[in-house]
């Protein structure tokens, strides 16, 4: 490979490898393809963000032409939400349904794939798929994800996949990753917000509230359900000082005031999490802090 | 608007009376046209006819909240077994709903 010839081609998408294949391709050619998608909005910038309700009813339409929506003033195209089934409407050529996800109502339709109706007659794989459809049920919870559209002053959503809700867990699991995505758009990462104050969106979880107080800032997180005896050792670790390799088993438990046994069973799942990592044995471990 | 049913428990019925609100909680006890809730506290409820509450189980009432707090419903739905349901979830999401109600409700001022 010739280095000079690469850099000539250091400013497109095109890797070094097309360029060692195909002997040459002329710059002006890339250019030209590469334009459209630069002057028209791409699928490729495409974001899929998570949202209640009331966000898509709350985002700005720049313009009425416009492709997308602003949520938080950040340009918002696709779209996911849990809501609850309202009111299905059998239309000749779209479903529409009503979702109620306790923030408001939306109406979300979706395109009757025709081809697909017919392919069900053969009864293979999009049969599978219309029986996933049919448990769409009133009442129930649903998933959809889609792209919010603006026609005559009303909002829906057109949606690609609606797929009914198992685990009635994933209606807290999709408002709380709405709010964490709301609040890194209006306040930042959470690695900025730990620098700034302890209090706040850290709170949310409310798991393991005597720990909570004892979090350092820049420490990062443990996921709810991390047991009691792992916290304790992660924080051990985290408050401790000690060299580039860490902390000895031996020396947790004599500062933490645990069982070696216990502090082993901790760390096993902390290295799982990964939270910590193994330096110069196996009984060794350090914060693997990304920050 | 109207059309919103903000997620509360047990302590933040006083500051919804009359509004419609929805509530995630545990059957506690179940006493003909009235139903006893844990959510964040005891909550009493009134059931409507097409209410089927379960001992033990999960479920998620939608109703209106009356003077003496209790709750009177409108539409519930089953959530299958408490062990199945994540309550630290459910109450991260009632506090996230209050302290960030800007992307859930309107606050009436």
């Amino acid at each position: 490979m010739d280095y000079n010839t690469n850099n000539n081609y250091s400013t497109t998408s095109y890797s070094a490898g097309g360029g060692g294949g195909g002997g040459g391709f002329m710059p002006g050619s890339q250019n030209a393809s590469d334009s459209p998608s630069g002057g028209k909005r791409s699928y490729g910038k495409d974001t899929l963000r998570p949202c209640t309700i009331k966000q898509l009813h709350d985002a700005i339409h720049p313009n009425p032409d416009a492709e997308y929506f602003l949520i938080d003033g950040s340009e918002t195209t696709q779209i996911t939400f849990v809501g609850q089934v309202r009111a299905i409407s059998m239309q000749t050529t779209n479903v529409t349904y009503k979702l109620d996800d306790g923030t408001g109502i939306m109406e979300v339709k979706q395109w009757i794939d025709a081809e697909q109706q017919s392919g069900d007659d053969g009864g293979d794989g999009g049969g599978q798929e219309r029986k996933e459809k049919e448990k769409v049920v009133e009442q129930g919870y649903v998933r959809v994800w889609g792209r919010l559209k603006a026609f005559n002053n009303k909002r829906h959503v057109g949606a690609n996949i609606i797929r009914p809700i198992k685990d009635f867990n994933e209606i807290q699991y999709h408002l709380l990753e709405a709010t964490v995505v709301h609040l890194h758009f209006t306040r930042g990462p959470p690695g900025e917000l730990n620098d700034n104050s302890k209090g706040g969106a850290q709170n949310m979880n409310g798991n393991g509230g005597a720990y909570d107080a004892g979090d350092m800032g820049g420490v990062q997180k443990l996921p709810a359900g991390t047991s009691a005896a792992a916290r304790k050792v992660y924080h051990t670790i985290a408050n401790t000082p000690q060299s580039h390799e860490g902390l000895h088993v031996q020396q947790i438990a004599q500062t933490g005031g645990m069982e070696i046994g216990e502090v082993l069973r901790a760390g096993e799942e902390l290295v799982g999490l990964g939270a910590i990592y193994t330096t110069v044995d196996e009984q060794t471990w350090a914060l693997l802090d990304v920050n | 608007m109207t059309e919103s049913t903000p997620r509360v428990n047990a302590p933040y019925l006083e500051q919804f009376s009359h509004q419609t609100v929805r509530i995630l909680g545990k059957v506690r006890q179940l006493r003909g046209e009235q139903a006893t809730i844990d959510a964040g506290g005891q909550i009493q409820v009134h059931l409507n006819r097409d209410a089927h509450l379960q001992l033990n189980h999960a479920v998620e009432i939608i109703g209106k909240v009356q003077n003496d707090l209790s709750v009177k419903v409108m539409a519930s739905t089953d959530m299958g077994p408490e062990g199945n349901i994540d309550f630290n979830a459910v109450d991260a999401v009632v506090d996230a709903t209050h302290r960030y109600n800007q992307i859930f409700y309107e606050k009436e001022q």
